[in-house]
């Protein structure tokens, strides 16, 4: 990592190191102690929870995030009142979500955003009306491909990458069969990147696309066998990518290939889901750092879940992702001239404005700017499904290919090379 | 031909009173939700005419829209043509597919015409969710792994409200055009051929020819109204096309009563309003479809016109009484 990264790393542990202390305490906005009062400031938010997945965990977090906010001097001793809907994986839906938000209701800004549709659907609706949107849970290239949407996650694409990396360096890999869904901006857009990978270091990648509406998972496997890879790069939501590790495991295919996945797999349940026979063999290319991190963000973030969010919303890599977007948010807002916060203008202004901001729930700067292409979050690290857990086994390192060229152009022209 | 029955002036008023105020008194969500209403009223329409005109149960309705709504985006994306020279030929190819889907479906009734255009909506679902819907990419499908390219709308209906508007006023026309059909020599072969095809086959009308027309008029419906549904958005989702979609219209055609234009209207509210009231009322929307098999269920046992057909006799009815 740069060294600048480390700095900053380095600068965020000693400032927060009192937080650590009282990890169990959350620290939000002002930290008064006191409740909010007065108008609140409008905020959206659009998950996608239904069949494939439930993608609510980033605006469950930044909701709590926003709640232990207006438990503690709010923003500028306002409250936020923070709106989310469900675009129900329907584009339609989304389009309604975000009509209902920016246009009718007049939020400022949407944070925690988290969906396969919702942002191609919503980009212009965001760019024509000036909003800006600081999503948690990009899925698809659209999102990463707009001048008003920014993420705190990474995106299926540095994640595979960041897969593949390490199946090559560490786990000898000379062909990685990449198995994702037939979505073209999804598992095309990701496994294509892969293969780029692959092939600029004179190896071979190939792509096994599943039909999304009906993936058949054994299918896929003899596919992938008949590649002729020696490893396999699961890059499927967490549900399939169990099933897929599931026929792997029946086939004891195991010790055959080298395992490794993108982050859907880094949650909580999974090692419980996979069982002792995966154990010590599959390798995740986490977006965030880990999620039982003893640094300040993520202790923070334990804290606040904890105290504002309920029992059974998930503790995983986008809730993590939601928190830290709102964050950001609130810390970009209470920067602002309080006669501006209901000003969207300003408020997009002011986060295009966000530069070099850092966090240990994330290895590299979050950055926005003025850009048609946002993708701060690309290094990650990698973790192994161990002993009923996760065990990190490779720290923060930045993904390789062309794709990432034009954002190290972006970083160095924004100072943070 | 030219008398307006009490039905249409009804029609026409509804329809001039919706153009002119839904626009302006409803907000930038329901806009869109009424934009996508009049284009599910439109397919109605067309499913609704195939089964009180000629008895013929057509469930790949829906999959007829996303044929006229891949056309449209395809043609925009690859043509500077105005939408309206598009929304044609969208219209017109989704004809000609109607008329492909008829030639093994014209000696075929009831179930096996059902199950026949419900395995082509199937067929068409497995194609839409393979290969997706063109979003200015390259090639034959132009799809791009990026955001969509910028949809082009009629030059007079450019915001949503607007749109909303066009899209109501091409709804009229739909109706006109299917009442047009009914008062010329097609309306009375139609009937004729719903009384008794071998009648019909007696009396000179070609059963054939006439069955095709209808499937014909029934996918250029279905083929504008996936084009205007393109429009709203500026894209399309596999998922909006699935054959399941297609049995519930159908279903819905049936609880708002095949023989009126309300019927169509009333179905287009039932499958676009109510889910998204529940969605603002935070109610589960597949509860929906719970009332959906309930209604279903009354059509079939007390109101054979549906509950098009329970309001118009309501009114009639009452004046009866005067």
């Amino acid at each position: 990592m740069n060294t600048k990264l480390s700095a900053g790393l380095l600068a965020a542990g000693v400032l927060l190191a009192p937080g650590i202390a009282a990890a169990s305490t959350p620290s939000c906005g002002a930290n008064t102690g006191e409740a909010a009062t007065g108008a609140p400031i409008l905020i959206g938010g659009i998950h996608g929870n239904a069949a494939p997945g439930d993608f609510s965990s980033a605006t469950d977090a930044a909701a709590a995030y926003f709640s232990c906010v207006n438990a503690n001097g709010g923003v500028h001793g306002r409250p936020i009142e923070y709106m989310v809907e469900n675009d129900q994986w329907n584009p339609e839906l989304a389009a309604r979500a975000a009509a209902k938000l920016v246009t009718d209701a007049g939020v400022v800004a949407m944070v925690g955003n988290s969906s396969f549709v919702e942002m191609s659907v919503n980009a212009p609706l965001y760019a024509s009306s000036n909003t800006m949107a600081m999503a948690a849970g990009c899925a698809a290239s659209e999102c990463f491909e707009s001048s008003n949407i920014v993420s705190t996650n990474q995106g299926p694409l540095p994640s595979s990458v960041g897969a593949a990396m390490y199946a090559v360096e560490e786990l000898g890999a000379t062909s990685v069969a990449c198995i994702g869904l037939a979505i073209p901006s999804v598992g095309n857009w990701s496994c294509g990147a892969v293969e780029e990978y692959m092939a600029s270091k004179g190896l071979s990648g190939a792509s096994v696309l599943m039909n999304p509406a009906a993936p058949d998972v054994n299918s896929a496997l003899l596919e992938a066998i008949a590649s002729g890879a020696d490893s396999m790069l699961v890059n499927l939501p967490v549900g399939l990518g169990i099933a897929y590790f599931g026929v792997a495991q029946e086939q004891d295919l195991g010790d055959v290939y080298s395992w490794t996945s993108s982050t859907p797999i880094y949650d909580a349940s999974v090692p419980g889901a996979l069982g002792d026979y995966w154990h010590g063999k599959v390798y995740v290319s986490a977006e965030l750092t880990q999620i039982d991190g003893d640094g300040p963000d993520n202790l923070n973030w334990q804290a606040v879940m904890d105290a504002y969010a309920s029992e059974d919303d998930p503790r995983d890599i986008f809730s993590q992702s939601g928190y830290l977007a709102a964050k950001f948010f609130v810390e970009t807002l209470m920067d602002m001239d309080p006669a501006q916060l209901d000003d969207r203008a300003a408020v997009t202004d002011a986060i295009k404005a966000i530069n070099g901001k850092t966090s240990d729930l994330v290895c590299g700067p979050y950055y926005v700017g003025e850009a048609d292409r946002h993708m701060p979050n690309h290094a990650g690290i990698i973790v192994v499904v161990k002993d009923g857990g996760f065990e990190k086994v490779r720290d923060c390192f930045e993904y390789e290919g062309a794709c990432f060229d034009g954002l190290i152009e972006a970083e160095k022209a924004l100072g943070l090379r | 031909m030219t008398k307006i029955t009490p039905s249409g002036w009804a029609g026409t008023i509804f329809f001039v009173v919706m153009i002119l105020a839904l626009p302006s008194l409803s907000g930038g969500q329901w806009i869109k939700i009424f934009t996508s209403t009049s284009c599910f009223i439109i397919a109605a329409s067309g499913v609704a005419f195939m089964y009180a005109r000629l008895g013929m149960v057509s469930l790949g309705q829906v999959a007829l829209m996303g044929v006229g709504g891949w056309i449209m985006l395809r043609m925009n994306h690859a043509f500077n043509l105005p939408f309206e020279i598009n929304l044609a030929v969208a219209g017109g190819i989704t004809m000609v597919f109607g008329w492909v889907l008829a030639i093994p479906a014209l000696r075929m009734r009831g179930l096996y015409l059902a199950l026949i255009t419900l395995m082509a909506a199937g067929g068409l679902e497995v194609i839409f969710s393979t290969y997706r819907f063109p979003n200015g990419g390259t090639g034959f499908w132009g799809v791009m792994p990026s955001v969509a390219a910028p949809f082009r709308r009629p030059a007079i209906a450019t915001s949503d409200a607007a749109y909303l508007r066009y899209v109501m006023l091409a709804t009229f026309l739909g109706f006109a055009l299917i009442e047009a059909h009914r008062r010329l020599a097609p309306g009375r072969a139609w009937a004729m051929i719903r009384r008794s095809e071998a009648a019909a086959l007696a009396s000179g009308v070609n059963v054939i020819y006439y069955k095709a027309w209808a499937f014909g008029l029934s996918g250029f419906l279905a083929g504008i109204a996936g084009g205007l549904l393109a429009g709203g958005l500026g894209l399309l989702d596999a998922a909006t096309f699935r054959a399941s979609e297609s049995i519930m219209l159908f279903a819905l055609a049936v609880v708002g009563g095949a023989r009126f234009w309300l019927g169509a209207v009333i179905a287009g509210v039932l499958y676009r309003v109510l889910p998204a009231l529940f969605n603002d009322w935070s109610l589960d929307a597949d509860l929906t479809l719970v009332i959906f098999g309930a209604a279903l269920l009354h059509a079939i046992i007390t109101a054979p016109d549906g509950l098009s057909g329970q309001i118009i006799g309501l009114f009639s009815k009452r004046k009866g009484q005067s």
